[in-house]
Order: C-alpha cells, then sequence, then structure tokens
C-alpha cells in the first residue's frame, strides 16, 4: 500500500491523546470522533477510521475512558466514549510532557538552522 | 480491573465494541448515499475508509486478552480444527509420535526407578559411602567392601566424618520356627546408629539402642517391611515376640517401613553388627565386607574427604603391607554409590540412545507429512498473510499444529507406555535386586514424557514452520503451478529427512544387530557339561549346629546314604560351586616355577568336587585319571585341572605329576599332585571367557557350603520333595536354598540378556518398521508433486518403465547416501560396546555390516518401488490438464 508522502505516521500515544482531548469536553461515539479527529486535523494525519477501536479499548481498559449505551445522530444504537477523571489526570500529564517534548525538538531544529 | 471480572464482563465489551463499528460504518454508508452515491458503492468505500474490519475487532478484542495465551487457545482450536478435518493425515502422526514417546516413556521408567531412584531419609543427598579399591579387581573395584580396622580407624577421624554407620550386607540365615518350613533369607548387620544415619526410624517399635552391639546383647531384629508382612502377616504384635534365626532366639524390636530402600541393597531384616576385639587384630583387614555409610564433617567437601581417605589408606599400606598393599581408599556420594553397583548404568545408555533414535526416525517422518501437507495448504497460508496475518503468527499456529499433534501422540504414547511397563516390570523379575526396585510410571516418567512431546513437537514441525517462513504472497497465490516439482529447497528438504531416516535405520539395526548376535552367541554357547535333568540345591551348615569338620562330615555321610536311596535317580554329586556358575579364584604356586612377581600372579578357579562330579556332569576326563574313594583325608593330596590350566600354565607341557599348591587362609600350604586333566567348561554360562581351574577331592578338604547335584531321566522337578525330606529327615531346621534344575541356574544367569535382546529386536523393528513408511510417505509424495512434470516426459517420449527406473534411481540414491552415513557411524561400535559391557564378549562382527547394508537398501527400493509403479501408470494427458 503506498503511502501519502504528505501525511504522517502517529508516533507512540499520540492518536490516544488526540482521542482524550476530543472527549475531553464532549462525550462522542465512535463514527463522531473519528470524523471529528479528521476534521481538526486537516486530514493530514493518516489514520484509518478502525485503527479509532483498538485505541478506544486500550483507553477502556486503563480505565481513562468510560462507555455507555446511546443514540447516534441517526437513531441507531451505538456507544458514547467519555473521559473520566484519570483520563483528564492521564491527559493532562501527557499534554504537558508533550509539550516539553517539542519546545525540545523545535529548539534543536532551529539551532541546527542557524 | 481484576484479571477474573474483566474475563466475565469481556462478553458484553465485545458486542459493545461490535456495536460501535457496525454503527460507524452504517453511519457513513448514510451519510454517503446522503452525498448521491449508490448504496452498494457507499458500502464499499466505507468498509475501505474504515480499514480491515475483522482486523480491527480483532485488535481491540486483543486490548481485554491475555494475548499470548487466548491467541494460543485460539491456535489450538483451529489446530484440532484442521486435524480432524484430515484424519488419515492425524491418524498416522498421532500413532507414529505415540510409538516413539511411548517407547522413550517406557525405557525412561527404567532410567527413573536405577537411575534417579528415590532414596531414604530427609537429607541422603548428604551420606556418602567410603570403599576400599582393591588394586586386582576386574569389576567395580573401587566400590570394594571395608574391613573392620579400616571402618575403626576412618570412623574416629573426625576431621572427615561426623558419623559413620556400617552395615555387612548379603548374609544368608535361616529363619525357623517349630511347625513352619525353613526358609533362608538375606540379612544385613548394622551398627546401631545405621538408621539414624539416614534419619529414619521404624514403622513400628524401636530402632537399635546404643549397646546392642555388645555380644549378649545383640540377639535383637529389625524386620523389613516385606519380611513382616509375607512372614508374619503384618501381626502388629510382633514387637517383642521372638524370631528363629540361624537357630538362635532374636526378639524382635521393630519394623522398618516399606519406603527404606537402597537399591539392590534390600536385606530382610537386620541385626546388630557385633565387632569383637578379633575384628580389630591385622588379620581381620583381610576381611573385608563392610560397607560403611557416613555423613562428612561440617565443611568438608567431598573432595578433601577423598584426599584425607587417600592418605589413610598410605598410612595402612606404610603400617599392614601384608594385606594393604596396593589397597586404595574411595568416597562417593550415597546416590552415585548405589546406581554405580548396580551397573546397569550402560545397558540403559544404549537402550536410551535406540529409543531416541526411534523418536527422531519418527519426528522425521512427521516432519515429512506435516511437509507434505504444508505445501498443499500454501495458498492457504498466503491467504492468511495476505488478510493480515504475521509471518509469526503463521509460523506459530504451524508450530501450534505440531504442538497438538505431539500432545496427542503423547497423550497416546502414555498410554501405550503404561502397558509397555507393566511387560517391563513384569519382565525385570529375573533376580531378587532387580525386582526389589520398582518400576512404575512415576512422576519423573510423566514429566519425562512430556519434554518428549514437546521436543518431538519441535522437532517435526520446524521443517514445515521454516519453509512457510519463506512463503510469498505473490508468487503462491499466483501460482497455477502445483503439479511441478517444487522448487529446490523443498527437494533438499525431503533428501535430508530419507536420507537421514536411512542413515538413522541403519545405525539402529546394524547397533542392534552387534548386540542380539552377541547375546545370541552367548546363550547358545556350549558350556562343556551336560545340564539337562540335574537338580540342584545348596546347603550351608551353620557354626552353631556343626562347628567342626567331624560334625559337617557326619551329615554329609548320612545326606549321601539317602540320597542313593531316593528312587529314580541316576547318580549325585556334591561341588563347592555348580559348574558355569562363576566360581571363586585363588593363587596358586606351581612346583618349579620360579615365583612369578606379585603383580602377576597365577590364580586358578577353585572347586570343591565329589568323585562323581565328572561323571555327572559328562565333563570328559583327557589325561590321567579322576578321583577315586581312595582319595580321601589320609591319601596323598591329589588335584585335576582343566585345559586352560595346561595351557596357560603349563605350556601345554604333560601335567600329570606336577605338583601345585593352594594359596587359602585357613587351609594348610601343602603341595598338591595333578593326577589327571578335564576338558574345560566356561567359567561363568554368560560369558565366552575359561579361567585356568583347579579341581580338589571332597575327601580331602570338605566346605560347609557346598551344592547338590541329583541326575535323574525324570523331570527334575519331581524330585525336590524326595530331596526337602530326605535333608528335613537328618535336620528338620536346615533351609535348601536355590532348589532348582541347573538349566533354571543357567537361565538365572542370563538375568537381562533375554529381556535385553526381546526389547532391542523390538525395537530394531519398530525403527525399521517406521523409516519405511517415512521412506515411502515421502516418496509417493514427491511422486504426486511430480505429476505433471511425468506426465511432460511421457508426452515427450518417456515410456512407464524409464519413469519408474528414474523414481527408483532417485530413491536408491538417497537410500545409498544415508546408508553410507548410517554405516560410518556404526564402525566404530564394536569396540564401543565392548569397552561398556564387562567380560570377554566380541561385539565384532563384519558380517553384520553388509548384510544389514543390503536389506536396508532392499527396504529402500521396496518402499519406492510402490511410488515408481503408480509413477509408470501416469496418463500424460490427464496429468497435463489437471490445473
Amino acid at each position: 500500500m503506498a503511502k501519502d508522502p504528505d501525511r504522517r505516521d502517529l508516533f507512540a500515544g499520540a492518536l490516544e491523546l488526540m482521542i482524550l482531548q476530543s472527549l475531553r469536553y464532549r462525550p462522542m461515539h465512535g463514527y463522531a470522533l473519528a470524523k471529528h479527529i479528521k476534521q481538526v486535523s486537516d486530514d493530514l494525519l493518516q489514520i484509518e477510521e478502525g485503527s479509532l477501536y483498538p485505541a478506544l479499548q486500550r483507553l477502556l481498559r486503563e480505565g481513562l475512558l468510560e462507555s455507555e449505551a446511546g443514540i447516534s445522530a441517526k437513531g441507531r444504537p451505538t456507544r458514547i466514549y467519555r473521559v473520566t477523571d484519570a483520563g483528564l489526570r492521564h491527559l493532562e500529564q501527557e499534554v504537558s510532557s508533550f509539550e516539553k517534548m517539542f519546545a525540545g525538538i523545535t529548539r534543536v531544529l532551529s539551532v541546527a538552522k542557524a | 480491573m481484576s484479571g477474573l471480572s474483566r474475563l466475565f464482563s469481556r462478553r458484553k465489551r465485545y458486542d459493545d465494541l461490535s456495536i460501535s463499528i457496525d454503527e460507524h460504518i452504517a453511519e457513513r454508508v448514510d451519510e454517503l448515499v446522503d452525498e448521491g452515491i449508490s448504496p452498494a458503492e457507499a458500502e464499499q468505500a466505507a468498509r475501505r475508509e474504515f480499514g480491515n474490519v475483522a482486523l480491527m475487532e480483532q485488535r481491540s478484542r486483543e486490548a481485554w486478552q491475555w494475548t499470548t495465551v487466548e491467541s494460543a487457545l485460539a491456535d489450538i482450536r483451529f489446530a484440532l480444527r484442521q486435524l480432524t478435518r484430515s484424519p488419515g493425515f492425524t491418524i498416522t502422526a498421532v500413532v507414529t509420535l505415540a510409538l516413539g514417546i511411548a517407547v522413550n516413556a517406557t525405557m525412561f521408567s527404567m532410567v527413573s526407578a536405577f537411575l534417579m531412584p528415590q532414596l531414604p531419609g530427609p537429607d541422603p543427598q548428604h551420606i556418602v559411602v567410603a570403599s576400599s579399591v582393591d588394586p586386582d579387581g576386574q569389576h567395580q573395584a573401587d566400590v570394594n567392601p571395608a574391613s573392620a580396622p579400616n571402618y575403626f580407624a576412618w570412623r574416629n577421624d573426625s576431621r572427615l566424618f561426623s558419623a559413620m554407620a556400617a552395615e555387612n550386607e548379603y548374609r544368608t540365615g535361616n529363619l525357623s520356627e517349630p511347625g513352619r518350613q525353613p526358609e533362608a533369607i538375606t540379612y544385613a548387620s548394622i551398627s546401631p546408629n545405621y538408621f539414624s544415619l539416614f534419619g529414619v526410624g521404624p514403622e513400628i517399635g524401636r530402632d537399635f539402642l546404643p549397646g546392642e552391639d555388645q555380644p549378649g546383647h545383640d540377639h535383637v531384629v529389625l524386620l523389613s517391611h516385606g519380611l513382616w508382612a509375607r512372614r508374619f502377616g503384618s501381626d502388629p504384635s510382633i514387637v517383642g515376640r521372638s524370631v528363629r534365626l540361624n537357630r538362635e532366639d532374636y526378639q524382635v524390636v521393630g519394623v522398618m517401613p516399606e519406603s527404606f530402600r537402597l537399591l539392590i541393597f534390600a536385606p530382610e531384616l537386620w541385626t546388630p553388627l557385633t565387632l569383637t576385639a578379633a575384628d580389630r587384630a591385622p588379620q581381620a583387614r583381610n576381611n573385608r565386607s563392610l560397607y560403611l555409610f557416613a555423613r562428612l564433617a561440617s565443611g568438608v567437601t567431598l573432595e578433601q574427604a577423598r584426599a584425607q581417605l587417600r592418605v589413610l589408606a598410605e598410612q595402612a599400606e606404610k603400617d599392614f603391607p601384608e594385606t594393604e598393599k596396593r589397597w586404595g581408599a574411595s568416597i562417593r556420594t550415597m546416590g552415585d554409590f548405589l546406581i554405580y553397583s548396580f551397573g546397569i548404568r550402560d545397558a540403559l545408555a544404549v537402550m536410551m540412545t535406540v529409543v531416541g533414535f526411534i523418536l527422531l526416525i519418527a519426528c522425521a517422518n512427521v516432519a515429512g507429512l506435516l511437509l507434505a501437507r504444508a505445501v498443499g495448504r500454501q495458498r492457504e497460508l498466503a491467504i492468511r498473510m495476505s488478510l493480515g496475518a504475521s509471518r509469526v503468527r503463521v509460523v506459530r499456529q504451524l508450530l501450534t499444529e505440531g504442538v497438538v499433534l505431539a500432545l496427542m501422540g503423547g497423550g497416546l504414547g502414555l498410554f501405550l507406555s503404561w502397558f509397555g511397563i507393566r511387560a517391563l516390570s513384569a519382565g525385570l523379575r529375573f533376580n531378587e535386586y532387580i525386582a526389589n526396585v520398582p518400576v512404575t510410571l512415576d512422576t519423573k516418567v510423566l514429566f519425562f514424557a512430556a519434554m518428549v512431546s514437546l521436543l518431538s513437537a519441535i522437532l517435526s514441525s520446524v521443517a514445515p514452520a521454516l519453509k512457510a517462513c519463506r512463503t510469498e504472497i505473490n508468487t503462491d497465490l499466483k501460482s497455477e503451478a502445483r503439479g511441478s516439482s517444487g522448487g529446490r529447497s523443498r527437494n533438499r528438504m525431503r533428501v535430508v529427512l530419507v536420507g537421514g531416516e536411512v542413515a538413522m535405520a541403519l545405525f539402529l539395526l546394524i547397533g542392534t544387530g552387534l548386540l542380539i548376535r552377541a547375546i545370541y552367541m552367548l546363550e547358545h554357547q556350549k558350556l562343556g557339561f551336560r545340564h539337562d535333568h540335574l537338580l540342584t540345591a545348596s546347603l550351608v551348615l551353620d557354626k552353631e549346629r556343626y562347628p567342626d569338620a567331624a560334625k559337617q562330615d557326619q551329615f554329609v555321610r548320612s545326606l549321601a546314604a539317602h540320597l542313593r536311596e531316593i528312587p529314580g535317580i541316576n547318580g549325585f554329586a556334591l561341588a563347592s560351586n555348580l559348574p558355569a556358575t562363576g566360581p571363586g579364584t585363588v593363587p596358586i604356586h606351581i612346583k618349579g616355577q620360579t615365583e612369578s612377581r606379585s603383580n602377576e600372579r597365577h590364580t586358578a578357579a577353585d572347586v570343591v568336587v565329589t568323585p562323581d562330579y565328572f561323571s555327572l556332569t559328562s565333563i570328559p576326563l583327557l589325561r590321567g585319571r579322576s578321583f577315586t574313594a581312595g582319595d580321601d583325608a589320609t591319601a596323598p593330596r591329589v588335584m585335576l585341572v582343566n585345559q586352560e590350566f595346561v595351557h596357560k600354565y603349563l605350556q601345554d607341557r604333560d601335567a600329570i605329576g606336577q605338583k601345585v599348591r593352594l594359596d587359602m587362609t585357613g587351609v594348610a600350604p601343602e603341595w598338591r599332585e595333578i593326577v589327571g586333566v578335564v576338558a574345560d567348561v566356561k567359567s561363568y554360562s554368560e560369558d565366552p571367557h575359561v579361567d585356568p581351574e583347579v579341581y580338589e577331592a571332597w575327601a580331602q578338604r570338605p566346605v560347609a557350603g557346598f551344592s547338590v547335584m541329583l541326575r535323574s531321566s525324570m523331570e527334575p522337578d519331581s524330585l525336590i520333595p524326595s530331596l526337602r525330606h530326605v535333608v528335613s529327615g537328618i535336620d528338620p531346621e536346615l533351609p535348601l536354598l536355590h532348589v532348582m534344575s541347573m538349566d533354571k541356574v543357567i537361565d538365572g544367569q542370563k538375568t537381562g540378556n533375554p529381556l535385553f535382546t526381546k526389547i532391542l529386536a523390538a525395537l530394531a523393528m519398530l525403527a525399521l518398521i517406521l523409516s519405511t513408511i517415512g521412506i515411502y510417505g515421502l516418496i509417493a509424495y514427491s511422486v504426486g508433486q511430480r505429476t505433471q512434470e511425468i506426465g511432460i516426459r511421457m508426452a515427450l517420449g518417456a515410456k512407464g518403465a524409464d519413469i519408474s527406473r528414474m523414481i527408483l534411481r532417485e530413491g536408491f540414491k538417497v537410500a545409498a547416501i544415508g546408508s553410507a552415513i548410517g554405516l560410518a557411524l556404526a564402525l566404530p561400535l564394536p569396540k564401543l560396546f565392548e569397552s561398556m559391557f564387562p567380560g570377554d564378549v566380541h561385539f565384532g562382527a563384519p558380517v553384520v555390516y553388509p548384510v544389514l547394508l543390503v536389506a536396508m537398501l532392499a527396504v529402500a527400493l521396496g518402499a519406492s518401488y510402490v511410488p515408481a509403479r503408480r509413477a509408470a501408470r501416469v496418463d500424460p494427458t490427464s496429468a497435463l490438464r489437471s490445473e
């Protein structure tokens, strides 16, 4: 399967981070979540929609998310995912560590340019 | 969440997941339809965007699983489904593996029983055995029992041992109670601390007390569990009662538990070992009969103990050169000592090697079967890989199939080995030492069977799995060429398997052939005397009733008078040893010959016989005369010698008139004149060796322990009641030992040989059959694979006969290469066997090699013949048309 060179693979943990961030203020069902991430990331990130689901299950298992029965926009039964308190804490930790990492990378890259 | 509750909530999780995914796709389809795309296209597009639904679902589920365990379970379920789908393959593979595993588990039960025996006490590994080393010993010279003076010397060296107990093993006693038939038993005398050294106490009653080894206090016994059950009906009130041992009353103080067992050291009762001042005297050093069990002093290693013991032995050699010259001392851990003394290790090593090869052959067969199957499944594997299965996953699946096969084979094999072990254990009764050791399907055997099963799983599925690793999705999916020869690498694998099977089978055949031939020659060697229709029994005239030569002589005269009256006997004789039963040897001196150096002592087997001995046993007199009634105590001392004696010591010169002196303790050193030469008799029925032998006249040196031989034209066993009647008429308390025909005596000396031969022959046949099946299977399979190629050849003008010849030639070529390897490996076997097994048995038999080589090649050709014929009948048009 040929890859679009403009789109990048995700690094480990990034998908989980994006899921937590997306669900932070609004619980969503799977399809809505997939659509949300696609739109927000401007289609720059290559994710198969399906790959959301293993990530969701991992987050459920870690207790960072919880799910409940709900109805989709089209009136079909589905499951709504919501971030737990533990999930929030985890998200904040991860975000700050990501920010530190990005800051570090940016600095190195700017030094290299100069 | 705990693992367990996760397990229960998982079903709901999976349902949630499916609902979410279904909804996801449905919603996307709706959206696309809203955009004006046809429902069918929308469905396709939605699924494409989503990715592999099954894979995503699988990955999502894995979040909830103990991945390895669960996917292994899934693999096992899948493997079982696959295997039930092709029952022919499965049954062949399982039965093949089962046979391989069964023979291994069965043989291992002997290893478990004899080489890993259950030893008594809480810490048997801390007990050591100190022994003397016999400078002239032929067999296990370094575990010779020690003398009482050495026992005292070693025990008292506190730098060495913290405790030491002595045991005088293998004593023969006479158990007699009024009104019961007297019974000869084997018993041991032990120092009172013997059982406490092991940390074992009696199951009822008490242990010996300190001081019970003193004369006057020593008439106490401990019974073995077996004797207690057999002779005393497990009577719990036995403690405190008295039994009559060697015509004296002993008080029973306790019964030892059945678990107290030291491999072959299995006395029926124990008495205290009384050592007197005489046992401390220098001449007591000649009497080496004590087994010394000890605990090392704290901090002393086995190596240090060995060194220190050597120092003590050297000291004794200096102080007592008469008796201790060149004698050494050795130390072994108890387990090591017992296993070594048993002397079964080498025979078991041979057996285990044989069954190991059979397992390899069985695995090669199954590997061949799996390989053939893997080719049929090439597409299935390629499809599974294209659907997202990783290589590792596919290989694991194949290995799982191998494991499942091996476990089924292991289960069936264990079932078969249960019968095998029962049969083996029934066969292992040829002497009391072997019969004493229980051979069972114990946990060690179970563990071994499981390990062997796993090993065979790996061995048999590694080749197909490696093959699968190289599966190329594209080429294998596209491949139309199912009928072609399947490429170089598969061909190489086949050649290796067939060649390897032939090599192993031929190696095994030659090895077992050499052993079986050697044993057969032993079993059928001419012993040099007539052993049919002879009844034999032994008697030991005990010192209590027969303290002196006059009393003994009185018994013998009375015995002879009564034996003569038994109806139906044609003659009888007494002898200190039965012929071909390995009589003891004594040092000799021949008058007029210069004394040889001490390390080249002349020795001869020494037997005391009554005058009728030679006519009774039909041992021919070659020169001179036999003994007569005139050769009595008052006549000049005479002796007969055998041919080997004349040959070895007199260089075949005339022996008559030569004078010989025997060097024996307790016998006056007189010169005896050789009056006759008799033909050779094998010294021991199980060895082709003949020792120089001297015969003494009974009346000139009567012995207290001897055998009676009765000849009759009737069945020998029919004389037993008369013989018993005669002996009990003279002395009702005197037991008759080893009452049996001479043929039975010889049979008894064969020990494990007949069983060993049968097992070896059966294993060799099994190896041959398995490898034949394997060769047939692999060649038949290769013919099947090459149907298309054969079709092309025929279309181009090859005749059926050409094709047959081609297949046969290829089969033969591989078999020839394999045979060459097997033959080369088998060349050093006779030397190896000769170094492993004591005695003068010759294993070299050049004729065995070509015969078995031809047989192997014939079998290989035969196995290729059927597929070759089938190849010749291939119809070119249908072969080419088929796919």
